[in-house]
């Protein structure tokens, strides 16, 4: 067997493994498609609705209202490290609030469920 | 009360018996009868009285409720007339109040003082000098709140200078400053608007109001917000926010009036040496007519807790001279990054334009950029570590010849880079090196001994 055909007979001989890891490749795929995707089995109507019930779910979590602590975090943190409530008593984080809306521009409504974040847990 | 007719019947018919019978018959009722009878009549005698007495208290009660319903009409009719002098009041109350609106009843007193600020200790160690506690600064922070909506507060600046005159320049001994860096009566109008008046912090880009010793991580300012804006003035303001969904997002803005740069020369020649950024009405004439306007506009947009970005174009205008109405005018972007809790990206760039009667019309701006990494971002389980943050900051300015006047333009750059140590959120312990590159007629540092480099220890306090 000359050396052209030695290669030859290699390169024809690594074709179906080549063809194998294709088809396996495939095939390991599509098991992926199938156990991670969603289930088939339901009918496509059903389906369509469990995705749009799971954007709505994600869009109420977006648009979820923030609270007096995550507001705090947003705003407060930005500009200086965190101050904690028990610091000051309710009358004094009335007067800091004021002082941080003017100061910060914050918007009233954030303003004041912050102040009253900080008055729950406040000093005496 | 009723006497039942059967009583009466029985009588009457016992009556007509004894009369209508003829004596006969009546020798022919028996005795016993006779008594049984007259037994009856005798009860019924009785009865007959009780039911006069019963009658006889039934008509004196009656009389005693006549007379308690007319006490009780009586009081009815004095509580409908203190009804109707309450509705009087509180009519007249309603009207007094939409004039003169009287705050209401909240959580805790109607009016409140507060104390804040911060304090700082620093020590230097300039090229060329001995080392030495250069200052100590006490900056309280009045806050009194008179209603509900109107706030008071008044901010000084109290610092010993070693080797500083009280004018900020070098000079031997020590001097005691006493400085109003802001006082205003803060009106919130509504939820969108608040009127501020006095002398103010000027929102042209976001340091001069965000500046307090314990906020910004390294001990000095940046150059461009030293040498080339006004930090207050006096005058009005009107600013507020708009929130933008629920996310906290918002778009802030501020207008204001105040009477901006002025000349610090004794006559009104309005040359570039002359400039007095803070001059408002000082103790040097104030030789210009008309008030400064300006303003700054803010987008900031947080997509997670401590994870947002903050963009600001703000600028000013005015004449800060008559001499040939010379103008003086700025415009500053601002803009700043937070990627979680440990990475902060600041900066701002501030170009000004100022009209000038010995050199005409110059241009001098600059920029600045600081950048914070705190080490509890590597997520090292060290004792101390985590209380570290690393500082960094450059500063590039170009005076366009407004320091040296006609001597020529002065371009400096200044390298900054320190490390903060956090003893609790308010404690703070800094530690910077900062070296200059400053080339033309006016190199910087100018309050130095021309030193390239130095060296500032502080301890800071916020409260």
């Amino acid at each position: 067997m000359s050396t052209t055909n030695q290669l030859i007979s290699i390169k024809g001989g690594r074709r179906p493994g080549i063809l194998l890891a294709l088809l396996a490749s495939v095939i390991f795929a599509s098991s992926i498609a199938i156990f991670a995707g969603p289930d088939t089995n339901a009918p496509p109507a059903q389906v369509s609705d469990a995705k749009a019930d799971a954007a709505k779910q994600a869009k109420k979590v977006k648009k979820k209202k923030l609270t007096g602590a995550e507001l705090y975090q947003l705003n407060c943190n930005r500009c200086h490290a965190e101050r904690y409530p028990t610091e000051f008593t309710p009358a004094q984080w009335k007067t800091i609030m004021i002082h941080m809306r003017v100061r910060a521009n914050l918007p009233a409504a954030q303003a004041r469920e912050i102040l009253k974040y900080l008055q729950e847990d406040s000093g005496n | 009360m009723k006497i039942p007719s059967q009583i009466f019947g029985t009588l009457a018919a016992a009556c007509m018996m004894a009369g209508v019978l003829p004596q006969r018959a009546s020798a022919q009722v028996s005795t016993n009868d006779f008594d049984a009878l007259k037994k009856i009549v005798e009860q019924m005698g009785d009865r007959l009285q009780k039911l006069e007495q019963t009658h006889a208290q039934d008509q004196k009660t009656h009389e005693q409720d006549q007379q308690v319903i007319l006490q009780l009409q009586k009081q009815l009719g004095e509580t409908q007339t203190a009804v109707t002098n309450a509705q009087q009041t509180a009519n007249t109350v309603a009207q007094v109040q939409s004039t003169y609106p009287v705050p209401g009843a909240s959580q805790g007193p109607m009016h409140n003082v507060t104390l804040a600020g911060d304090a700082e200790v620093q020590f230097g160690k300039t090229a060329g000098q001995h080392s030495a506690f250069e200052l100590a600064d006490f900056a309280p922070i009045f806050l009194y709140r008179a209603s509900d909506d109107v706030l008071f507060e008044a901010g000084f600046d109290i610092m010993l200078n070693n080797n500083t005159d009280v004018n900020g320049n070098r000079a031997p001994g020590s001097s005691t400053s006493v400085n109003l860096s802001f006082a205003t009566l803060d009106y919130l109008l509504n939820d969108y608007m608040t009127l501020e008046a006095g002398e103010m912090l000027l929102p042209l880009g976001t340091y001069n109001e965000r500046n307090a010793g314990w906020l910004n991580k390294i001990p000095d300012d940046p150059l461009v917000c030293d040498d080339l804006i006004p930090g207050s003035g006096v005058g009005v303001q009107l600013r507020g926010a708009i929130p933008v969904g629920e996310s906290g997002q918002m778009v802030t803005y501020s207008a204001y009036a105040v009477n901006g740069p002025s000349s610090g020369a004794s006559n009104s020649i309005a040359d570039a040496g002359a400039l007095d950024l803070a001059g408002n009405v000082g103790d040097t004439p104030n030789w210009h007519a008309n008030p400064s306007g300006g303003g700054r506009i803010g987008w900031f947009y947080p997509w997670k807790p401590h994870y947002d970005f903050e963009l600001g174009l703000s600028g000013q205008t005015g004449a800060w001279s008559d001499s040939g109405n010379r103008s003086w005018s700025a415009g500053v972007v601002d803009a700043a990054l937070h990627l979680g809790p440990n990475i902060e990206v600041k900066g701002q760039y501030i170009d000004t334009w100022v009209e000038t009667d010995d050199i005409g019309k110059i241009d001098p701006k600059g920029w600045y950029l600081q950048a914070a990494y705190k080490l509890a971002g590597l997520g090292l389980e060290m004792p101390y570590i985590n209380n570290f943050e690393l500082v960094g900051r450059y500063d590039r300015e170009n005076d366009d010849g407004l320091f040296g006047g006609g001597a020529g333009v002065t371009k400096t750059d200044r390298y900054t880079t320190g490390i903060v140590y956090y003893f609790s959120s308010t404690l703070l312990f800094e530690a910077d090196y900062e070296w200059w590159v400053s080339h033309g007629p006016s190199p910087q540092p100018f309050n130095g001994p021309g030193a390239p480099t130095s060296f500032v220890l502080q301890l800071s306090y916020g409260f």
